[in-house]
Order: structure tokens, then sequence, then C-alpha cells
């Protein structure tokens, strides 16, 4: 079973107990919860904490999904609820901004519930693009790009590469990130009239 | 910002959202050794932390209220909880609370992915707490007098 499967498939040998099906729904809609939790900046504990109550709740809801297309709603929705919920609980729910055009906190989360699916998407190419590269620069890149940051001797050192080479080399290989083929496909597919410099 | 700084950004993001999502996959997976096809669902039926209002005072302080019942079983116990600074005082409400023959207990237990589970009982007045509860997620299941019944599971 793979994450092409039909959603109907999935869900229906999921309710019958199968654990291959729900982990295949796992994989397939984890990037979703995650972006969900991400738009509304939950820090790492309270996120994962988020992410496991929607699975927890969703294994006992397998069975009243009526229609088994509703699940990705369902779990936008599930997520964004318990974001809100453990925001509040914590006490770190901003107040309302009256500056804010937007018109209000529900209007913030529709959006931040609707542009979710689209960052999950976003991720997943950039990340097929990463994979795209030779080893050397894709490890330079996830070094450049650790949290907290790494020192420059440290890189260096543990890439066997100069100081001074390493925002040459990070050039060439974000250079060579956008001619992947992951992201030549988005380009084409999104913003082929950008091609060749006109807006 | 420039065009490389941009893309850096994003690559980043994109990195950090796999390394979210790496961290919690096996737990997602787990919570599948945790389905009751037949337990009697009891569903959120109230939370403080989602009133009107709640988004625009100051929270911290007060404690955060909970109500779990079946809504479309007159018959169903609900439970009430309320949380303040992690200790948690609940209360089965219930026509079977207090009235059972002497020697018969209702318990409520509480249950975390994780965890061993933690029995309590309640007193004749339904009334029970759980000192330390903590944060994450945790459900609820009464038993005893009446009918038993499984909360969802919510985030604390």
């Amino acid at each position: 079973m793979t994450v092409t499967e039909p959603l109907s498939t999935l869900v229906s040998a999921a309710r019958k107990g199968d654990q291959h099906a729900w982990d295949t729904l796992v994989d397939r809609f984890l990037p979703l919860v995650g972006a969900v939790v991400r738009g509304h900046r939950l820090g790492a504990a309270d996120g994962d904490d988020v992410s496991q109550t929607v699975w927890l709740r969703l294994v006992e809801h397998l069975d009243d999904l009526r229609e088994p297309a509703a699940l990705p709603g369902w779990i936008r929705t599930t997520t964004r609820h318990e974001c809100l919920r453990v925001l509040a609980a914590r006490g770190r729910m901003r107040p309302t901004d009256p500056q804010d055009e937007a018109g209000g906190l529900d209007a913030v989360e529709e959006d931040v519930a609707e542009t979710a699916l689209l960052a999950a998407e976003r991720h997943a190419v950039l990340l097929a693009a990463l994979a795209e590269l030779p080893e050397a620069r894709r490890d330079l890149l996830l070094l450049l790009l650790e949290d907290p940051p790494v020192a420059y001797e440290e890189i260096s050192r543990r890439l066997g590469i100069p100081i001074g080479s390493i925002g040459p080399t990070r050039a060439r290989a974000l250079d060579q990130l956008r001619r992947t083929s992951a992201l030549r496909g988005l380009a084409a597919g999104d913003a082929a009239p950008a091609e060749g410099g006109a807006r | 910002m420039s065009e490389d700084d941009e893309l850096f950004a994003a690559l980043g993001e994109a990195v950090a959202a796999r390394a979210d999502d790496d961290r919690r996959r096996a737990a997602a997976k787990a919570a599948f050794t945790w389905r009751t096809v037949d337990a009697e669902l009891a569903e959120l039926l109230h939370d403080s932390a989602l009133d009107a209002g709640a988004a625009v005072r100051s929270v911290a302080a007060a404690p955060r209220t909970l109500s779990f019942g079946r809504r479309h079983d007159q018959d169903s116990v609900t439970l009430e909880l309320e949380i303040t600074d992690g200790d948690l005082l609940g209360q089965v409400i219930g026509e079977a609370i207090g009235t059972t023959q002497p020697g018969a207990t209702t318990t409520v237990t509480v249950q975390r992915p994780g965890d061993a589970d933690v029995e309590v009982a309640v007193d004749a007045g339904g009334f029970f707490t759980v000192p330390g509860v903590g944060t994450g997620p945790v459900r609820f299941r009464v038993q005893g007098a009446g009918a038993g019944m499984t909360t969802d599971w919510i985030t604390l």
C-alpha cells in the first residue's frame, strides 16, 4: 500500500484495523498537520502535543467520517482548533490587533488553514530539489541551515573546505538547486512568464 | 532580500518542516494502537480555552474548564474538569453517582500515550482530583456506576 493509494481504500482498510493503511495515512497527512501547526507559531513541544492529539482523535473518529474525501478537511479543522486551544491555555493568544485589516482572528484562521496545504506542497518540492543535489552541496546547505547556526570554522572543519569558499559554494549550490528538475517543474507550472526576466 | 536569500529561507522552512514531521511520525503511527472500536465516546461539549473573548483576555491565570458528555444520550454522565496550574479538579455528574450501593465505586482513569494509566476514585459527590496532571495529549475514562464513557483526546 503506497501513498498514491486512493483515500477511500486507505480509510476503509484503517477502519478494519490495518496498521499499514494507517501508517500510509500518517505519511500522507503529517505535512498538512505540520503546516497548520506552523501557521499558528506553536513552540516545538506544543506542536508535537497538538500533532499527537490530532492523530489520536482521528483514530477514534475514523468510523464517523461519512466520506473519506472529507478527511483532509477534518484534519485541517481539528488541528486548527487544537492549536487555538493550546495557545489560549498557555495564555499566549495574542490580542486581536484593531489595526489588523484582515477582519479579526477568524479571517486569519481561515487563511492559515487554506495556505497550509500549499505550504506543505512547496516544502515537498524544495526537499525533492535538495535531494537532487550532489551530496557535498546538500550537506553544506543543511549545515548552513542548522538551528542554532553552526560557525563557519566548524563547517570548514566538518566538510574539509576552506572558510573562504563557503559563501561562493553556497551560491553555486543555490543556483544548482534552481536548475533541478523539481524546481524547474514548479517554475514551468506556475511562473512560466517570469522566465527570461520578464515580469 | 536577494533571490539567493529568499530561496535559502524557503529551503530552511522546508527542512525545518521535515524535521518536525520526522519527530512526530512515530507517535502518529503509534496512535493507532489506541483504537477502541467499542468505546462510548464522549465529546468535548465546552472548553473555556475556545470561549468567545478568550483571544482578547489574559487567560493564563484563570482556570481552564472543560466539559465532556454524549450530546445525544440523556442517560449518559457528564465529566466536568477544571485545571489550575497543572492540577485537575473534576466531577462526574449523573443520576447514578452517589446513589449506588455501598462498596460500588466510580473511577476515572487518566490516559496518556507513553505513560501508565492513573486511576482515581470519585467521592459521593462525584468529585475527584488529579494533582500534577501536566500538559500534553490526554483522555479520561469513566467506569462504574451508570454507563461508562471515554472522552475524546485533548491537549492539556
